[in-house]
């Protein structure tokens, strides 16, 4: 649920009880009201009848007696302290032949050594009459607040919490590996500033460690070179001078482990430079001609395992990508299916404009096969190779955004990699140009 | 040939001396941008092998005192540095070739060779020895008279062994030179015993010397002083 919606909704129910109190005090109020101002007329319509009465005329026609009763009374019924008090309740109305709620007031004076109740009467507005008014006009202001808290619900968020949806758009395209700094926009609220200063602080330390983990990466890999390169300069002169047997033995293995650690050496370097983006994409590469270039130059190879080759490749394949990433590509993947194929197999590539799969016979894997695409995941633990060249091909296609799949069905090893992001690599699986699978026979 | 060696690593550089005084080339060793401008305002050289990465300086820079100055010497730039844009600026700049560190020093002897061949030798193309003749430029090669039917590979696996007589070539070095970087996904090397059985056996067939041996745990020799057999 939105954070707005949240809001509005809380909004809501408390308007609603504030409403709903409100809509009682307002009604009593008004009634209070309507009481108080006719005590205070009927209060000032009593004073004038005692002013009358004082000044000894006759005044019996006079509108001011229309409902007014004048008692004269035992000096001993005055009441003490007040002079005034009213009453309310229902009463009849012969004028309109109704019962009605009547206001009465009744106010005691001492004129002239007599003692007089003077109480006089007016119909008002009953309670039950107001309140259907009271009712509506709160109905109307609820409609109104409705209506105008769903408006603003929709808009003020939009202003209000512009800073804040623009951070998380920040946010959610930040990229460690772009190394771009992030830039928030400016707030005067105090939480998002907070948020942001935050934000700033937690990237920008991300980055710099990124930065320092890469640099040592670099620096690492960079210095090692040369002293490989001195040690097998060494083992190599070293084989050409007088040795035993036994002797070259010795040289054969650390020339090997060396080999393998230059391997490595070369494969992590490559990786950081995918990863920093130094291969950056000048025009398309045409995948098809790259892609029978590298088939033929293994085809020594694919003889020598006594492997079957089956192609189709679709003419003028062009996509953007660097020539000598597709050429790594397509060489790890192509090596890949060669040397993890079981003697007598065969190797299916297709190439088409959507993309490309590469499948071969091969032992069922140990790991699940997502994993391959691991740094240094073997699918045969005892095998030479250094399990680098699947981690590879995943890093040059998430570069280039390219969809990935590995799969292993019926004793067949299959990636496949489409070059259309909206696309995945599954469905190519599905429709490929040739069976993939051996029909069961 | 002379050569100069811009290295700054001594280690590296003596390797790279002792392997190529021993094909008789006369070496020369400076390890900083400085002492190689003096040498080259000096002397000339028939090949210059460039460390870009000099303490005192990208060794880049040296090219264009080369290029207006040493029109003759042949440029190999040695780089710890794996950079295409590195390669790209090199070779622009008059580099004759760019290998990467580590190497094999074989696979260094045999680009000095090949760069050498491209600029001195005016359009031979021709790489000899014994009844061996190679055509570096149609990838042609001759036992005598006899055409030698070998595929690229093998051709280029002639020519190693031709430029590194009588040294111990491990089969990594080779596989390195015919499949270049990409030899990790190969990792055993098999296939180079395929290929070397292959030479060797077409060589025989078209009457040649076996002049290429196993040298015990380590790889193959091309024995230079071995007898025709009779």
């Amino acid at each position: 649920m939105k954070l707005t919606n949240k809001f509005t909704l809380w909004y809501f129910a408390i308007m609603l009880v504030v409403l709903l109190i409100g809509g009682a005090i307002v009604y009593y109020e008004i009634q209070w009201k309507i009481s108080k101002v006719e005590v205070v007329r009927h209060q000032r319509l009593n004073d004038l009848i005692a002013q009358q009465i004082r000044s000894g005329g006759d005044y019996s026609g006079h509108p001011t007696r229309k409902r007014a009763t004048i008692d004269e009374i035992q000096a001993d019924s005055m009441p003490t302290g007040t002079n005034s008090y009213y009453t309310r309740g229902i009463g009849w109305n012969s004028e309109f032949q109704i019962n009605e709620f009547r206001l009465v007031v009744t106010s005691f004076y001492a004129i002239n050594g007599k003692y007089y109740r003077i109480t006089t009467y007016s119909y008002i507005p009953s309670f039950y009459q107001l309140l259907p008014g009271v009712v509506d006009s709160f109905k109307w202001i609820l409609l109104l607040l409705l209506v105008l808290v769903a408006i603003s619900s929709k808009l003020i968020p939009k202003y209000i919490l512009s800073p804040l949806s623009k951070t998380l758009k920040v946010i959610q395209s930040f990229d460690l590996k772009q190394r771009k700094p992030i830039r928030l926009p400016e707030t005067r609220t105090s939480e998002f500033m907070e948020l942001n200063i935050f934000l700033k602080k937690m990237t920008d330390k991300a980055l710099e460690d990124y930065q320092s983990l890469k640099e040592f990466a670099e620096n690492a890999s960079h210095e090692l070179q040369t002293p490989t390169a001195i040690i097998r300069g060494k083992l190599e002169l070293l084989m050409e001078s007088d040795i035993r047997d036994d002797q070259a033995i010795l040289i054969a293995e650390m020339h090997n482990a060396l080999e393998k650690l230059s391997r490595i050496h070369s494969s992590l370097t490559l990786l950081t430079k995918l990863e920093n983006k130094e291969y950056a994409t000048e025009k398309p590469v045409c995948l098809s001609e790259l892609a029978r270039e590298t088939l033929d130059s293994f085809e020594e190879l694919i003889q020598m395992k006594s492997l079957t080759l089956d192609c189709h490749i679709e003419d003028n394949v062009y996509i953007h990508l660097h020539s000598a990433l597709a050429d790594l590509l397509l060489t790890n993947l192509v090596s890949n299916a060669i040397r993890h194929n079981t003697p007598g197999g065969a190797i299916r590539v297709s190439l088409t404009r959507a993309g490309l799969v590469i499948a071969n016979n091969g032992l069922p894997p140990q790991v699940p096969v997502m994993e391959l695409f691991e740094r240094f995941k073997k699918g045969d633990p005892a095998s030479d190779s250094i399990g680098i060249g699947l981690a590879i091909v995943r890093q040059i296609c998430e570069l280039m955004n390219f969809n990935i799949t590995y799969e292993y069905t019926a004793s067949q090893h299959a990636i496949a990699i489409s070059f259309q992001p909206s696309i995945p690599a599954s469905k190519l699986l599905q429709n490929l140009s040739f069976p993939l699978y051996p029909v069961a026979s | 040939m002379k050569v100069l060696i811009i290295e700054d690593h001594q280690e590296l550089a003596r390797n790279i001396n002792d392997f190529l005084v021993k094909e008789g080339y006369i070496c020369e060793l400076c390890c900083t941008l400085e002492a190689a401008r003096e040498k080259l305002s000096l002397f000339q050289y028939d090949c210059i092998l460039l460390d870009i990465g000099l303490p005192d300086g990208n060794g880049i820079h040296l090219l264009d005192l080369i290029r207006t100055e040493h029109k003759q010497s042949n440029v190999v730039i040695i780089s710890a540095r794996n950079a295409v844009d590195d390669k790209i600026i090199g070779l622009d700049k008059g580099a004759d070739d760019y290998l990467t560190k580590p190497f094999h020093l074989a696979e260094l002897h045999a680009r000095i060779r090949a760069v050498y061949r491209r600029k001195n030798l005016g359009g031979t193309y021709i790489v000899e020895f014994n009844e061996i003749r190679l055509n570096t430029d149609t990838f042609e090669a001759y036992i005598g008279e006899t055409p030698l039917d070998v595929t690229r590979k093998e051709f280029d696996l002639l020519l190693y062994f031709l430029v590194n007589k009588n040294r111990v070539l491990s089969r990594q070095s080779i596989a390195a030179h015919l499949w270049g970087d990409y030899t990790d996904n190969l990792a055993n090397f098999d296939f180079v015993y395929q290929h070397v059985k292959n030479l060797r056996r077409k060589i025989g067939n078209a009457g040649g010397t076996d002049y290429i041996s196993t040298v015990y745990g380590l790889g193959y020799k091309f024995n230079a002083h071995k007898e025709a057999e009779t």
